[in-house]
């Protein structure tokens, strides 16, 4: 690590610009990144003082020039971060570096450009083992999405490991991502899948889920926050439960991750998965967390080059993970990128970002309930029972769709209406689509008191033709 | 629908739409004058931000006048084209200004759509790529003019249909077929433009077109084999808001049944025509001898059978040749699918359908398949 530190220097002074770039109040951040400082602690607490007088959410909207525009002739209030975030200008400007300054094939060169792109990339690989606590950062395999990541274990672990009357247990409020990889798979293999239904708090019935564990079951594959519920689930709990029976278990973290921090140690999770294109990062990148045994233990995923160790005509022999489930050059500029998402995070401080959002979230809930026919999904906010940022709802006798796209033409208000990729959730809770704002720590009380005064008038404009 | 109207993150006040070759002005404009004459870059409207338009559009060209090329399917727009009822309806979205209004417009179309009996609402009648639920019914009037039903769980939807009912119903197959969705530019409403595959007004389109042109083929292959599917579409005697001409006298049901009878028989006499031919049948029959050169060729005259619709008397060009039953044998067919055989009959009849041929009950068969 030493090495990579004494390198730094001379990349500054190959990317003169990269460190005067910029006229945003955060350059704190952008030298801290450049210069690859591991620790971001000693930073947060300078942004702590700053911000006595003003919210999270209005001290870091500068950073995010997109949030600054009208759409259909108002100003933009962006509710749709569930689905995909804003990127921070720190971000945008790590990948045009990259491109700019170093780019270059990972792993293969000798030459000086290719050894700095290799150099940011690992470094990329040890800031986002490190945001998630995990033991070595060759446990962190990078994939292009979360998506991908459950694949990879769906196929490379799945095929594997599970055999005919096997179980892998589910949740009915998993996204497709997190279902449909394994009924793949179970097709191929004869596994059974099982899901787990909601208790009458609308959220998945974990006791329901300790009983479903049996010496049968081999895979626990859910969600640590639902991303239509906003419920969170005891993953440390389900771990204990499912490791009794020698279960593995894989946690989709992609609206946890973003949110809050996550300590793959506490939860001693055996997979996890997150997108970067969730937490500030560029899209085309995402992470699979594996317990290093058991990525040993693992065949390849994707075949190709990097993931090799010698070819021969006849057979191949195949690298150490993580190398081992990354075929092909990888998307290194967007790598570094997220590593720059990471930095800027944990500069904030996932705390403080996770507090923030836990207060407004909460408001968001009250807001949105006290109007009239209005029904939220998931659980009730109490002391015990903290919601994500985010409500999935619906209006009474009005279609999602509808609501969606009058508040977009008439507001300039962005929440998103459908499924939300989770078709049997929506079966389950007996309607076709909701409609879901959802925050991230660049929304302010502002963007929600917009939110629900659009909403009103939507309403209000819809109920006067029925 | 899914939010095909996203908002998209342009800096600037106007969207780029991948219309190909017209340009559309704003509402401002006069619908005349987007046909008459080519717009001069010193007449663009100037997209002030402070507007509120419905549409903020423009495109990288301005074309010349397209009322040459009418029938090009990459012709988007050409008003006179559309048929009369979509006509009028896009002309009162063009004078209505106000993006609100637009909606309140539409929404009101939506609520004067006869609404759909349950046992319709099918998977076949379903528009895909939607995220509200979106059904369309279609069947034949009498005339073979196509009439369609339809309804949403989504009050913007049922707008968008209501408009696509009310402006296609009562025309016949091929004036639907011909029909291209860029005049839904026109109507001012975003949502309408974008091409993804959540479109729903451009899926609710190409499902009613699809099912024209299913009823065509459909309708054909039954009076080839001498039953009626048009029983299956029980022709219920209100429709959508007159939008239709069908006959509500339910007497003319028996006598289709007799007429059916009667054409068996005419089947199995080859050759000669069962009634002298009028002009109209006289030309049909030179032209279909002159194009598709058949080994067989029987054209028959059943105007008598519908003389009784309302709509067919007092119909422009009305000389009492309105409806025949063609069977036509010849090589011309070799290789092509029924709806192709049936296409070609049309293109060549073109004229005659234009000038009061209301409908072909059409038998094509190469002469390995008699």
């Amino acid at each position: 690590m030493e090495g990579v530190a004494m390198k730094l220097p001379s990349f500054k002074s190959l990317a003169p610009n990269a460190i005067s770039i910029g006229h945003r109040s955060f350059s704190r951040i952008r030298r801290s990144s450049s210069l690859s400082v591991y620790s971001a602690a000693s930073s947060s607490a300078t942004v702590a003082t700053n911000s006595e007088s003003v919210s999270l959410g209005h001290r870091v909207r500068k950073d995010f020039r997109i949030l600054h525009q009208e759409v259909n002739g108002s100003k933009l209030v962006y509710l749709d971060s569930a689905a995909t975030s804003q990127k921070p200008a720190v971000v945008l400007e790590a990948l045009q570096n990259y491109y700019e300054f170093y780019n270059s094939n990972v792993h293969r060169g000798i030459h000086y450009l290719s050894a700095k792109a290799t150099d940011e990339f690992e470094l990329a690989r040890k800031k986002v083992a490190r945001f998630i606590n995990a033991s070595d950062s060759k446990e962190i395999v990078f994939t292009r999405n979360a998506t991908e990541a459950i694949n990879l274990v769906a196929y490379s672990w799945g095929l594997l490991n599970l055999k005919p009357g096997d179980e892998v247990i589910l949740t009915v409020a998993e996204h497709h991502s997190c279902i449909v990889p394994w009924q793949l798979v179970s097709e191929k293999t004869g596994a059974v899948l099982k899901y787990v239904m909601l208790n009458e708090d609308e959220v998945p019935d974990v006791d329901k889920l300790r009983e479903m564990i049996n010496p049968k079951t081999k895979l626990v594959a859910v969600h640590h926050v639902s991303n239509v519920l906003a419920s969170c689930l005891p993953i440390e709990e389900i771990v204990v439960c499912a490791h009794n029976v020698g279960a593995k278990v894989l946690v989709d973290a992609c609206q946890s991750v973003p949110h809050m921090v996550v300590d793959v140690q506490k939860l001693n999770a055996d997979f996890l998965v997150a997108s970067s294109h969730k937490m500030c990062g560029p899209t085309g990148i995402g992470f699979l967390y594996g317990k290093s045994d058991l990525l040993h233990s693992m065949p390849p995923f994707l075949g190709g080059g990097e993931m090799i160790s010698d070819v021969f005509l006849d057979h191949s022999t195949y690298a150490e993970p993580p190398s081992r489930f990354e075929a092909g050059t990888p998307a290194i500029g967007e790598a570094i990128a997220l590593g720059a998402a990471v930095d800027y995070l944990s500069e904030i401080g996932m705390p403080k970002i996770h507090e923030y959002e836990v207060e407004l979230g909460k408001y968001l809930y009250e807001k949105l309930s006290s109007l009239p026919d209005v029904r939220i999904y998931g659980p009730r906010p109490s002391e015990s029972v903290h919601r994500g940022a985010l409500c999935s709802f619906n209006v009474e006798g009005l279609h999602p769709t509808d609501l969606a796209t009058f508040l977009d033409q008439q507001h300039g208000v962005a929440i998103r209406s459908g499924h939300h990729c989770a078709q049997p959730l929506h079966r389950y809770l007996g309607v076709n689509a909701s409609a879901r704002a959802s925050l991230y720590f660049y929304n302010t009380k502002e963007d929600v008191d917009s939110f629900i005064v659009a909403l009103a008038d939507t309403v209000s404009f819809f109920n006067s033709f029925k | 629908m899914a939010a095909a109207m996203s908002s998209t993150c342009c800096a600037s006040s106007l969207r780029l739409v991948p219309i190909k070759q017209t340009f559309f002005c704003s509402v401002q404009f006069p619908a005349k004058s987007l046909i008459k004459r080519p717009l001069k870059p010193s007449e663009l409207p100037s997209f002030r931000r402070t507007i509120v338009t419905f549409q903020k559009i423009s495109t990288r060209t301005v074309p010349p006048p397209s009322a040459a090329s009418s029938s090009s399917p990459s012709d988007s727009g050409n008003l006179e084209e559309l048929p009369p009822k979509l006509q009028e309806i896009v002309k009162l979205f063009q004078s209505v200004q106000l993006p609100k209004a637009k909606y309140e417009q539409l929404l009101f179309y939506g609520k004067n759509l006869k609404p759909l009996d349950s046992q319709f609402k099918t998977r076949e009648n379903k528009v895909e790529g939607c995220v509200s639920q979106v059904w369309v019914r279609a069947f034949f009037d009498e005339q073979r003019n196509v009439v369609y039903e339809a309804d949403s769980d989504s009050l913007l939807t049922k707008g968008l249909a209501a408009l696509l009912v009310q402006g296609l119903s009562g025309r016949p197959v091929p004036e639907i077929l011909r029909l291209t969705p860029d005049f839904a530019v026109l109507l001012g409403l975003q949502q309408s433009l974008s091409p993804s595959r959540n479109n729903g007004f451009l899926n609710m389109l190409k499902l009613m077109q699809k099912k024209a042109l299913l009823l065509e083929v459909k309708g054909e292959e039954d009076s080839s084999s001498g039953e009626s599917s048009e029983f299956s579409f029980v022709p219920t005697p209100e429709t959508n808001g007159g939008a239709s001409v069908v006959d509500k006298d339910t007497e003319s049901q028996p006598s289709l049944v007799e007429d059916l009878g009667t054409q068996e028989i005419e089947d199995s006499v080859s050759g000669s025509d069962a009634i002298a031919l009028g002009s109209r049948g006289v030309r049909i029959r030179e032209t279909l001898e002159k194009e598709l050169n058949p080994v067989e060729l029987k054209v028959d005259d059943v105007s008598y059978q519908h003389a009784g619709h309302a709509a067919v008397r007092g119909s422009a060009g009305y000389d009492g040749e309105t409806h025949f039953n063609l069977r036509i044998v010849s090589d011309a067919f070799q290789g092509k699918s029924l709806v192709k055989r049936h296409r070609l009959i049309y293109d060549l009849l073109q004229e005659e359908l234009k000038s009061g041929l209301h409908a072909l009950s059409i038998v094509a068969k190469t002469p390995a398949e008699v």
